[in-house]
């Protein structure tokens, strides 16, 4: 601990009277006084002098010198000036080993990633970033990431500075070398982006969408033939009796088996790309009374089905693929609603964009199967569902309309209570002032009734 | 040595609309990276659509060469840059050029593409094509890769690589000829697909000016109609003389 100051502020004026004194009196024995006095200062003077020299020129090569011995004020300087210097070296080999130590983990990820400054400038990457990306260390750093990674695609994605999304590129065309992105911001505009080689991923999916394609385009030739034999065998006169019961099943079977082929064949047409689809303008009004009148017509009397329109507006799509996704969803009501229950159909708009919802007595769905009902052929009873038959397909058909048009799926439901699916599109895919419609599918949603 | 001094400007505005034009042209050089790749695959897997897709889009590559046209003019205005910046300005003028002409011949061999789409496709012809395809489509990836870096050395190096494409251009014609020999009634095919070859081998010579822009750039040499090698050795010179 340092001594306190003022002792040894006093003590430090008293050697200088001191000093002073003693070259009085020297003075007084030669006869001259002031001289004796003047010289011993400057005496004294000379010596601190020499140790602030001495100080200085520790302080200049403190690493190799040894501090200087000297007494007093300056030996307090020293020992301060040496503590603080420990200190701080302490301090910085720490941080220098926790640095090292981060980059030796980093350098271990298993994904790249990359650190950009606001204006996008690659500040620092580690040892898979420069790998997968094409980097080169000393002389990369600086440089505007997607000036290098030349991708339009990649570009748009760092400009939008929309990061909760990821996004999956083929930097270069005609390679099957696949990378997905996912950004993070930090700081003040700063971005960490991890990047991760996905090409096997990407080639499996591929594969596995070719597959479903091929398998049920390949399918589909003898099934028409043997549909088309049963429909002849089941209209003919000569059937035996005993045999007019399981052709019927069997045609029943083999139309199911149609449906579902066309569906899966429907889903990977729709799997195919991720573009959005422009489409036209749809009176949502019309379209929804024709659902109504054909549910109507179905199932005769088996349930009350109401329409509700509470804005005039109309929505921009695709009129056969909407068509089918509302479709499928009023159907889906139809078919797990009892006799007597009430399925509504429901269109508004708010400040959010437009809702399509369809709302059902049924006996709801409990909150575990919710986040898998989209998926291909999930059931939420297995041993019940076939007999309503369905393929399986439906909602998966719906998500992937929606979400080519912008669009998603909301489920609520509680067991007992019913259920409500609903559309939600975005406010740049409404029209103000639909135009009736009709279309290249020859399909018309005229009000007919 | 092989980067330009970019960070001491008083203004920093400067510097920004420097960087931001910088960057618009390796968007621009990346888009048309883009159009040639599409264009080379269309012809190689006779898809129409896609050939038509890279012929119609070529219109953002010249909107883009404008774009980034009127900036230099403004910045050459505004700012009136002088010794690298100004050869920064001045390459990147010219090299929006070549980029824009590297474009027309995507679109070329898109339209061809969609073409030939409709017509029977020979066994092994476009393995030709496909393969200097490849070898375009790498030396104009390295020579942007080094106008983005600043590399005088890879841009002569790349520089180098096409004599490669030259080759390769020699061979296919003389290939060419002897299959029209053989049957007159391939002739017709065979001069479009010289076409694509011819466009291809422009494309390179483009790229081969782009790098030496960036030499240009980096030196304030100008090593136009001068063979490489002299560059080489005169730029061998400069660097022991530093």
């Amino acid at each position: 601990m340092l001594r306190n100051p003022f002792e040894d502020w006093g003590f430090a004026l008293w050697r200088v009277l001191l000093v002073a004194g003693l070259g009085a009196l020297v003075g007084l024995f030669v006869g001259r006084l002031w001289w004796g006095i003047a010289g011993a200062l400057a005496i004294e003077l000379a010596r601190q002098l020499a140790n602030l020299n001495d100080f200085l020129d520790w302080m200049r090569r403190r690493n190799r010198r040894d501090p200087p011995d000297s007494g007093g004020r300056w030996g307090d300087a020293v020992s301060l000036v040496s503590r603080l210097h420990r200190r701080k070296q302490f301090h910085k080999q720490r941080i220098l080993r926790l640095f090292r130590e981060l980059r030796r983990s980093t350098a271990s990820m298993p994904d790249g990633v990359v650190a950009l400054n606001a204006d996008r400038e690659i500040l620092w990457f580690n040892r898979k970033a420069a790998e997968l990306l094409g980097l080169r260390r000393k002389t990369d750093f600086g440089i505007n990431l997607a000036s290098l990674l030349r991708v339009p695609e990649f570009a748009r994605y760092l400009e939008k500075g929309e990061f909760s999304s990821s996004l999956r590129i083929k930097p270069r065309i005609g390679e099957p070398t696949c990378l997905e992105f996912q950004g993070a911001p930090y700081g003040e505009g700063q971005l960490f982006l991890l990047v991760r080689d996905v090409t096997r991923q990407a080639q499996l999916e591929t594969m596995r969408k070719d597959f479903v394609a091929n398998a049920s385009h390949e399918l589909r030739s003898p099934l028409t033939v043997i549909a088309g034999y049963l429909e002849t065998l089941s209209l003919g006169d000569d059937l035996p009796e005993d045999l007019r019961v399981p052709i019927q099943e069997m045609r029943r079977q083999s139309d199911r088996m149609t449906a579902i082929v066309s569906d899966l064949l429907e889903l990977s047409r729709l799997e195919a790309s991720d573009e959005q689809v422009l489409g036209q303008p749809i009176d949502v009004a019309a379209l929804l009374a024709v659902l109504r009148k054909d549910l109507v017509t179905r199932d005769v009397g088996k349930h009350e089905v109401s329409v509700s329109i509470e804005a005039p507006d109309g929505l921009m799509g695709d009129i056969g693929l909407i068509h089918s996704a509302f479709w499928n969803l009023a159907d889906n009501a139809a078919k797990y609603t009892p006799a007597g229950g009430k399925i509504e159909l429901r269109w508004w708009v708010d400040e959010l964009g437009g809702h399509f919802a369809v709302i059902d007595t049924g006996p709801g769905i409990s909150p575990e199967h919710l986040p898998r009902l989209t998926e291909r052929f999930y059931r939420v009873d297995p041993g019940r569902a076939r007999d309503t038959g369905g393929s399986g397909l439906g909602l998966a058909i719906v998500r992937y309309v929606l979400q080519r048009h912008g669009a998603e799926l909301r489920i609520e439901s509680e067991e007992g209570q019913g259920s409500t699916f609903a559309c939600h599109f975005p406010r740049t895919r409404l029209v103000r002032e639909p135009v009736a419609l009709t279309d290249d599918s020859g399909y018309s949603p005229i009000i007919g009734d | 040595m092989d980067t330009i001094e970019r960070s001491q400007h008083i203004s920093r505005r400067f510097n920004e609309d420097l960087e931001r034009v910088r960057s618009q042209v390796l968007n621009m050089g990346g888009f048309v990276e883009q159009q040639l790749a599409k264009a080379v695959s269309a012809l190689v897997e006779g898809d129409s659509t896609l050939g038509e897709t890279v012929a119609r889009d070529d219109f953002e590559v010249n909107r883009m060469e404008v774009s980034i046209d009127e900036e230099c003019s403004r910045i050459l205005a505004t700012r009136a840059p002088a010794a690298s910046d100004l050869r920064l300005i001045v390459a990147i003028i010219k090299a929006i050029t070549d980029l824009e002409r590297m474009g027309d011949e995507c679109e070329k061999i898109g339209y061809i593409a969609s073409r030939l789409a409709t017509q029977e496709r020979p066994a092994d012809k476009y393995r030709e094509i496909k393969h200097l395809g490849r070898v375009v489509q790498n030396i104009v990836h390295d020579s942007l890769d080094a106008f983005a870096r600043m590399d005088a050395e890879a841009a002569l190096k790349v520089a180098r690589q096409d004599r490669l494409v030259d080759e390769e251009y020699e061979a296919i014609q003389r290939q060419s000829i002897t299959f029209m020999m053989e049957d007159p009634r391939n002739i017709r095919r065979t001069l479009d697909v010289m076409w694509v070859v011819r466009a291809l081998e422009r494309i390179g010579d483009h790229a081969k000016n782009i790098c030496e822009y960036v030499i240009f750039m980096v030196y304030g040499k100008d090593i136009r109609h001068v063979k490489l090698e002299d560059v080489e050795s005169q730029l061998a010179q400069r660097g022991a003389k530093n």
